[in-house]
């Protein structure tokens, strides 16, 4: 049986990626996996933050199906507990605060590092890539020299994409070499803009995407770093690695900055793909699938009866899939943190249209995303399925003040 | 495996641990934390044993005061130190205190703090005009802990600072190492850190101590397994001496607050609110 590594970035914007057709090289590595890869050109998030995101990958139930809670309700099974009671290893290494043991997430794992005990710097409050592989690396290794024989659950995720986007000088210089910023000038540009929210001059939002582009040079070659550690212990072979993010990131596509409590394609539309050594040309699925299908899959991988509690399905074999759209949730929130007062917003895909409702002023729209891809027109006036559309979405709006 | 020779075996690797660090640095660049707590006097207790054994003079021996201490761990830090001709140096951040007339949950006004204090608050990204005084709350805890060790490390141009974390205290230190370098920055001087006693479990800190009769302080013995500020500890098992308890299934730091205050730590900086 092989081991199951899922890999996660933080704030990874699909059109970042070469896979899918971004022209400026910012991955060559993940893009030099391509021949091993199974790709999913419709993937979506669940939530486009990582509190209303993570819930959907980590333990496949939606964001507020049991309430507003701050912290990961018991009533949820995390892939980690479910792994570990069919005596799967299960080891995670991270960085993200919402993510930490604090709320509840360290349920399940064998080893789990959250970097809270660690020092991090003044300007970023996260441990970089390099440091996350140092971890992995000193886990693997010992792993493989005592308890080899027993396949594992490996998560591994970066935050280095993720604000104040501060990357290091050399992938700026790679990015865009006529930029020359300071590490302070990076972090007054993102206080003095993105924290304001303020998309006032284009310039300025032009100019963090670039930083963000770098933080993702940057971190493709700490994925690059995490391979070769597999490989140096001999697993890389004996693996399926699952690679994602949480959502993406907004840079003025529809006025805000970040990724606040919004479901435009550009915080929900994902990359996602299945990367198989034994696999040796590139596969694309068309599927129209959600974050909620990855810990079912993880299940069917390791060969485990599928969960009660999961709410979506193994995306593997691919011709078993049911297409049945996809769904979304989250508070909507500007800036860093949820207030009391934020009200839910909620959104639901199936085919190429999509319906969002914000339960703040009770409002709606409908995109078709083929015809406007960038979700400028709202139909919600005209488009003759309008109703019925209304009548899927309703029906999950504060379903658990019911129960 | 018996455990005399488990214990003969972990104290074997503390002592390498510890000469390895007394062969990179001298003596006189090193620094002892010493919080009275079981871990910390074990970790004394094992250094003191490698200087006679070398011949090598006991580096500085510290404490850090956050203002809200037990009296049992005060009082236990000055019996042993007299038993064990320790020069015990009480570090304390007096400026805090003075803002706050030594009281918790009173308020502190940022601008009545020193100019290093309202330094060292800017530099972690604290904005607000003041915070209530409590040990283990982001801005206190910095001031009273951090800030103290810092000023420590500078002025005593410590380069190696010996501490007793232990690999079983938290998941996230199951993969940690004996040496860490720690980069220096604004106010932050660059030093390193070395757990000698990384490999103990918490089960081993107590049969170590009962089989070397080693001093403890006697809030173990009501309950308590971990000991922090007072308001932010609380017993495990209330009357259940430390030793007797399910110590393997029950997380060592459950009774204490400040895993929370981390987590709240980076929230913040994340939205630098």
């Amino acid at each position: 049986m092989k081991n199951i590594i899922l890999l996660t970035v933080d704030t990874l914007r699909k059109d970042s990626l070469g896979i899918y057709n971004d022209k400026e090289n910012l991955t060559p590595f993940l893009d030099s996996l391509m021949n091993h890869s199974l790709v999913f050109t419709r993937f979506h998030s669940s939530g486009p933050y990582t509190q209303a995101s993570f819930p959907g990958i980590l333990t496949s139930s939606y964001y507020l199906e049991y309430g507003r809670p701050q912290k990961l309700s018991p009533r949820r099974v995390v892939i980690s507990e479910a792994l570990q009671k069919a005596n799967i290893t299960t080891a995670a290494f991270h960085s993200n605060p919402y993510l930490s043991d604090y709320f509840g997430w360290n349920r399940g794992w064998d080893v789990f590092y959250d970097s809270m005990q660690d020092e991090v710097s003044d300007m970023i409050p996260y441990v970089r890539g390099d440091q996350i592989n140092q971890k992995v690396k000193s886990w693997l290794d010992r792993y493989i020299q005592t308890d080899s024989r027993k396949p594992f659950f490996l998560w591994t995720h970066y935050m280095d994409v993720h604000e104040p986007y501060v990357p290091k000088k050399q992938y700026l210089q790679l990015v865009d070499s006529s930029i020359s910023m300071s590490e302070q000038e990076m972090f007054d540009l993102f206080k003095n803009t993105l924290l304001k929210r303020d998309t006032s001059n284009p310039q300025l939002v032009h100019l963090l995407h670039k930083l963000y582009r770098a933080g993702v040079r940057e971190t493709d070659d700490y994925i690059k770093d995490f391979f070769n550690i597999l490989q140096q212990n001999q697993v890389l072979e004996n693996s399926i690695i699952i690679f994602t993010t949480d959502h993406g990131d907004e840079f003025g596509e529809h006025k805000g900055l970040s990724h606040d409590g919004k479901f435009y394609s550009e915080l929900v539309d994902s990359p996602f793909m299945i990367i198989d050594f034994d696999q040796n040309q590139k596969k694309t699925c068309h599927n129209l699938v959600s974050n909620l299908d990855i810990a079912p899959t993880i299940l069917h991988l390791f060969d485990i009866p599928p969960e009660e509690k999961f709410e979506g399905q193994s995306l593997l074999p691919i011709d078993r899939y049911q297409e049945r759209g996809v769904f979304g949730e989250a508070i909507g929130k500007t800036g860093s943190h949820e207030k009391p007062t934020d009200l839910p917003v909620y959104y639901y895909r199936e085919n190429n249209i999509k319906i969002i409702y914000y339960q703040d002023q009770e409002r709606w729209e409908i995109y078709d995303l083929e015809l406007d891809p960038a979700e400028q027109n709202n139909l919600i006036h005209s488009y003759p399925r309008a109703g019925e559309l209304k009548e899927k979405l309703l029906p999950r709006v504060n379903r658990w003040e019911n129960r | 495996m018996d455990k005399e020779k488990r214990n003969k075996d972990l104290i074997d690797k503390s002592k390498q641990v510890i000469r390895e660090a007394f062969e990179k640095y001298d003596s006189s660049k090193c620094a002892i934390t010493w919080t009275g707590g079981k871990d910390s006097t074990t970790d004394l207790w094992i250094i003191r044993q490698v200087c006679t054994e070398e011949n090598i003079p006991l580096p500085q021996v510290i404490t850090i005061d956050e203002g809200d201490a037990f009296p049992e761990i005060t009082d236990f830090l000055v019996r042993i130190s007299q038993k064990w001709h320790i020069d015990l140096k009480w570090l304390c951040n007096f400026d805090v205190l003075t803002a706050c007339l030594s009281h918790l949950g009173n308020t502190v006004q940022v601008e009545r703090l020193n100019k290093r204090n309202q330094e060292e608050l800017k530099r972690i990204g604290f904005t607000e005009d003041s915070f209530v005084f409590e040990a283990e709350s982001f801005a206190g805890n910095h001031l009273m802990k951090t800030v103290v060790l810092n000023e420590f490390l500078e002025e005593s141009k410590t380069e190696l600072l010996f501490m007793a974390l232990r690999r079983d205290e938290q998941a996230a230190r199951k993969e940690d190492e004996y040496f860490t370098p720690k980069e220096g920055g604004y106010l932050l001087p660059e030093h390193t850190r070395v757990s000698p006693i990384l490999h103990f479990t918490e089960r081993d800190i107590w049969d170590n101590t009962h089989l070397h009769n080693l001093p403890y302080c006697p809030l173990y013995k009501i309950g308590y397994r971990s000991l922090g500020a007072r308001s932010s500890s609380n017993p495990g098992d209330i009357g259940v001496p430390a030793w007797e308890q399910d110590l393997e299934n029950v997380p060592e730091r459950a009774g204490r607050r400040q895993d929370k205050e981390k987590a709240m730590e980076r929230l913040r900086k994340l939205g630098y609110m």
